[in-house]
């Protein structure tokens, strides 16, 4: 059987992490989850953490979103990151510079964004 | 006051609180990033601690570390302090000066009190940023490139200023990369007991280790009780007391009697207290009365002008809206002088 595609997904807003974690585990991925930047990036940072691809929120307590895109495209530079931003949030273009694959603004449809994975991953 | 520090090896972080314990951790996770940072908390929490922990805790350790007030300054002052300036630039500028953000090049930058900046500079500091460190020093047609890392000190509420049109969303967006918050000390008391015990140790040592008093657990447990307005400074001042004048117990009482004081009360209470807290300060009833060996005029003559300078400053500064400038000009002392007696006297501005 094909490994699953291992996931990282970083979001303070529970309600939306929940959804994220439980959307993706049903199609078959591998999902970490951390509700702010610093557990995020001790996930990133973990030995065998290998993941494939990184949604993360903009703005988050301690590490923002912005943090964690530079800090991975330095580390892994081949490691699709997808930023999420909330509303009335004005950091896209901050993302943007620090070479987010992709900024996508709430809300968004579930599916938009598997397809964004998909296309990122392959 | 933005000197550039010259010990290389700050304070350490101490503490056992939450707080302060994913304080280290996110210190140990991002120091080596050189992102820009925001150090939040209270006035006398140990942000600037924070800043030089990150600083030798980073690659950057042995190069600049430049702090600079950003309230301390006018602002077109502050502006030159920040950008520098050329020869003939303006009136009075006789020599070329190199600009703190250049001079922190390769190193820190910590931009103390950035809460306080005025929204023009806000907007040159937004863009030096957003270039990646190039600016120009006034009056100079080149543009000068620095790699700074910038890390900003503030006690204010930098949401809050934005609502009000205080403070630019998109610096806030592009400082606040990292955010490091840092609880006041009333909210961990658990910290109080490992901070009196490295400041004990610590000013001991200043002491040459004569034979001080050391505050028993009795006081010690008391001290974990009260407020703490001034946050950790005032905590280092008041240790400093007990090591030099002896007499802990004393000194705790004169501390829940000053909360008594700063507290708002009728005006009536607030002269009894006055009246009370001046003879116990003096203590001329108690054992550093005259008839005590331990009496001396001079501490008696120190605690007497202490307490007056402190009650004038601060009616001064309730009078002028907590304007430093127009203070010290009505107090008829320097700028510098106020900032050093409001941090000395542990003058705690109100809650805003």
């Amino acid at each position: 059987m094909k490994k699953p595609f291992k996931l990282l997904i970083i979001d303070d807003a529970e309600e939306i992490l929940t959804a994220l974690t439980n959307f993706f585990s049903q199609k078959e991925y591998d999902v970490v989850s951390a509700a702010n930047g610093l557990d995020g990036l001790k996930h990133i940072e973990a030995k065998d953490a290998a993941f494939d691809l990184i949604i993360t929120d903009l703005v988050l307590p301690n590490i923002s979103g912005v943090a964690i895109i530079s800090i991975v495209k330095k580390k892994f530079p081949d490691t699709p990151v997808i930023a999420i931003t909330g509303w009335g949030e004005h950091p896209e273009s901050l993302a943007k510079e620090a070479h987010a694959d992709y900024v996508l603004e709430k809300p968004f449809k579930l599916p938009e964004l598997e397809q964004l994975v998909k296309k990122l991953l392959k | 006051m933005n000197n550039p520090s010259k010990s290389k090896s700050g304070p350490p972080i101490v503490g056992v609180s939450k707080n302060i314990e994913r304080v280290r951790e996110l210190i140990e996770h991002v120091a080596s990033t050189g992102l820009n940072t925001v150090v939040f908390g209270e006035s006398g929490v140990g942000k600037e601690v924070v800043a030089q922990n990150l600083y030798q805790k980073s690659p950057r350790l042995g190069k600049p570390f430049i702090k600079i007030n950003c309230a301390a300054l006018p602002e077109g002052l502050l502006e030159s302090e920040l950008f520098g300036y050329e020869r003939g630039a303006f009136t009075g500028a006789e020599q070329r000066k190199k600009g703190k953000f250049q001079l922190a090049h390769s190193g820190v930058l910590l931009l103390d009190e950035i809460g306080d900046m005025s929204l023009p500079l806000q907007a040159k500091l937004l863009h030096v940023l957003q270039s990646g460190g190039e600016f120009s020093p006034l009056g100079s047609e080149k543009d000068v490139k620095a790699d700074t890392w910038v890390i900003a000190a503030t006690n204010h509420d930098l949401k809050k200023d934005i609502e009000e049109g205080r403070f630019r969303e998109d610096l806030y967006y592009r400082l606040n990369i990292i955010k490091i918050y840092l609880s006041p000390l009333r909210e961990r008391p658990e910290d109080i007991p490992p901070l009196i015990d490295f400041y004990i140790k610590e000013y001991a040592s200043m002491l040459n280790n004569r034979h001080i008093e050391k505050p028993g657990a009795k006081v010690i447990d008391r001290l974990c009780t009260y407020s703490w307005p001034g946050n950790v400074r005032e905590l280092q001042n008041v240790l400093k007391r007990m090591l030099v004048l002896g007499d802990c117990g004393q000194i705790v009482e004169e501390l829940f009697n000053s909360e008594r004081i700063v507290s708002p009360t009728s005006g009536a209470d607030d002269k009894l207290n006055h009246h009370a807290s001046l003879s116990k300060i003096l203590d001329l009833g108690g054992k550093n009365s005259p008839e005590n060996q331990s009496f001396s005029l001079k501490t008696a003559k120190k605690n007497a002008v202490e307490m007056v300078e402190r009650e004038i400053i601060s009616h001064v500064l309730g009078k002028t809206d907590w304007n430093r400038s127009k203070a010290s000009k009505i107090l008829k002392i320097s700028y510098k002088t106020l900032l050093y007696k409001i941090s000395d006297l542990n003058i705690i501005p109100p809650e805003k």
